[in-house]
């Protein structure tokens, strides 16, 4: 959500910009940035690995990382998902099942809640979730079906997450399941790599289809509450992507490849309030936009840092 | 993605989508409501592992972690299936492929659950209460002082997974038939702890590496892991035959040693002597 409270900075003169895109040719262009996948391989080999940790710890019985990605246990400390824990203490507390949850849940919460304000909120989506590596490669694909104009691109208002996300509680409080376990594809895909595969995962081939077909990203972007609860952690986390107008160019390659375009609103041309913009609630930290930069006025910082390299 | 131009169009955007989002939620809680109600039929022939709580509470209790499947030396827990509905991915045991025999000794899947679908607390009790008893009995600390071995068989006979129930018409005893060899099918890869006092070795070992040989089959006795306060053979009319006790906690071990057919014994998750 966007609220101008400050009046933009006027947009300076093409010539002002160092890193512009116009006037230059295509391979001038591309010659600035040699690696441009630096930070997305690194994403993935640490997406990889733990969901390989996860399976490794089980078949071969090392221990590290128990558990699949609704609860787990990282030697020996309990990790929860915020998510869960939250329902589970809503249904606890109305039919009396309270007093049973044991020290060790409280302390996967708090721990969880605690490392991932220290890493930025929705990076979990990005670094760890498995269901965001798979979407991630659909998405490839749904844009060269939009780009083939074989498809057209259906959006919807980003508000309705919050939505999904009161709803699913309430959800939970009423009826007195785990409702959005049940369809969570984040838990289905690890519980399939860790125990074997299952039926369930027709369920979220069916949702890759939608989401390659239909909208981009839809789950990601519209629907998913954990990513919605790790959003909440991302407000108040030092860990963000840093935005100098100065180095910008403001040619927006850095919203064609964002999963949620809306927190880079100050890109444009005109828009920017500050010299200096970090980025919301929403965005995960993957770097796409940081790789794509070709002028680096995107980087991943902590704040009151230098910038992570 | 376009945002829409004014705020105007975009809170209007945001209330159609917003409909449909309540619309979707709404046929979602009402299909796993409908669930539920299948799901109190379903679960009935699901075991589940020691200490789990009541079926209606297991079903939210449970986060569907498998920290318990992991943790089981034996690997007796396995997860539920999509066939089972609404209980997919929460633990069950099926006795006859592999049961809970109890060779972790500390009831890990009940300590390892951070939910307490599998609540530990009754059996913290019961272990407390044995070793305060224990040490009333000897006060003298001496060198068969033992008190970890007495916690540990109560912890265990608290356990109430269900209760072994025997059909006789097709066990071995009540015809009166014994039993050579190994139990169980060529390959079978089960594994329990022999309660038997003269094997020295203490660890789980495979159900076909012990050979028996008995007159009358009393397999599902002999090998309980709780002993004569659940399982005895009694004698009924003019032939021997077992008969399940109070104390027996449905742990399915006389369930996968049974050499006669899958279902001459069952584990009844709902009776109670």
């Amino acid at each position: 959500m966007k609220f101008k409270k400050l009046e933009p900075i006027p947009a300076k003169r093409r010539e002002e910009m160092p890193n512009s895109k116009l006037g230059i040719t295509f391979k001038e262009w591309k010659a600035k940035k040699p690696n441009k996948n630096k930070w997305r391989n690194k994403r993935w080999a640490v997406l990889l690995f733990f969901n390989f940790l996860f399976w490794t710890s089980f078949a071969f019985h090392i221990g590290i990382l128990e558990g699949s990605f609704s609860g787990s246990r990282f030697i020996g400390i309990y990790l929860m998902d915020p998510y869960n824990a939250m329902q589970e203490m809503l249904i606890a507390n109305r039919t009396g099942y309270y007093a049973m949850l044991t020290t060790n849940f409280f302390i996967g919460f708090f721990v969880i809640l605690m490392f991932y304000f220290l890493l930025g909120g929705r990076t979990f989506c990005s670094w760890l979730c498995p269901y965001h590596f798979l979407a991630e490669n659909a998405e490839k694909l749904h844009n060269y079906l939009v780009k083939k104009k074989k498809i057209k691109e259906h959006s919807y208002n980003i508000g309705i997450k919050y939505i999904f996300w009161v709803g699913f509680l309430l959800l939970a409080f009423f009826t007195k399941i785990l409702v959005f376990e049940t369809i969570n594809p984040v838990g289905i895909i690890s519980r399939a790599i860790i125990y074997g595969p299952g039926l369930l995962l027709l369920w979220v081939v069916a949702l890759l289809l939608f989401e390659i077909v239909y909208s981009k990203r839809f789950w990601c972007r519209y629907v998913c509450p954990i990513g919605v609860t790790y959003s909440a952690l991302k407000k108040v986390s030092p860990v963000s992507v840093k935005f100098d107008l100065d180095k910008c160019g403001h040619c927006k390659d850095c919203q064609d490849v964002c999963l949620v375009p809306h927190e880079l609103w100050f890109v444009k041309r005109g828009e920017a309030t500050k010299e200096v913009h970090f980025t919301g609630a929403d965005c995960t930290n993957c770097g796409l936009c940081v790789d794509i930069c070709y002028g680096d006025a995107l980087s991943l910082t902590i704040k009151g840092f230098d910038k992570i390299t | 993605m376009k945002k829409p131009k004014t705020p105007e169009l975009n809170r209007r955007q945001f209330l159609m989508n917003g409909a449909v989002a309540v619309t979707a939620l709404t046929a979602v809680g009402l299909g796993a409501n409908y669930l539920k109600k299948l799901n109190v039929e379903n679960s009935k022939s699901l075991l589940r592992p020691p200490g789990a709580v009541n079926e209606d509470e297991f079903i939210y209790a449970c986060i569907k972690c498998g920290l318990c499947v992991q943790i089981c030396p034996v690997n007796a827990i396995k997860l539920a299936t999509i066939k089972d509905g609404l209980s997919y991915g929460t633990p069950y045991i099926d006795p006859r492929a592999q049961a809970c025999d109890f060779s972790c000794d500390a009831l890990q899947c009940i300590e390892t659950c951070p939910t307490s679908a599998l609540d530990f607390i009754p059996f913290k009790t019961a272990g407390e209460e044995a070793f305060i008893a224990y040490n009333k009995a000897n006060p003298n600390i001496g060198k068969d002082y033992n008190p970890i071995a007495i916690q540990s068989k109560a912890m265990k006979a608290n356990t109430t997974m269900g209760l072994a129930v025997i059909n006789l018409d097709t066990c071995f005893a009540a015809k009166g038939k014994g039993f050579k060899g190994s139990p169980r099918e060529d390959g079978f890869d089960g594994v329990y702890r022999s309660p038997n006092p003269k094997r020295k070795e203490r660890k789980a070992s495979l159900v076909n590496d012990h050979a028996f040989n008995r007159d009358i089959c009393d397999l599902c006795v002999t090998e309980c892991p709780i002993g004569e306060t659940a399982i005895i053979m009694e004698n009924n009319g003019n032939i021997m035959t077992p008969k399940v006790l109070d104390a027996c906690t449905g742990c399915g071990v006389c369930v996968m040693v049974c050499p006669s057919s899958e279902d001459t014994i069952v584990i009844d998750k709902l009776k109670t002597v």
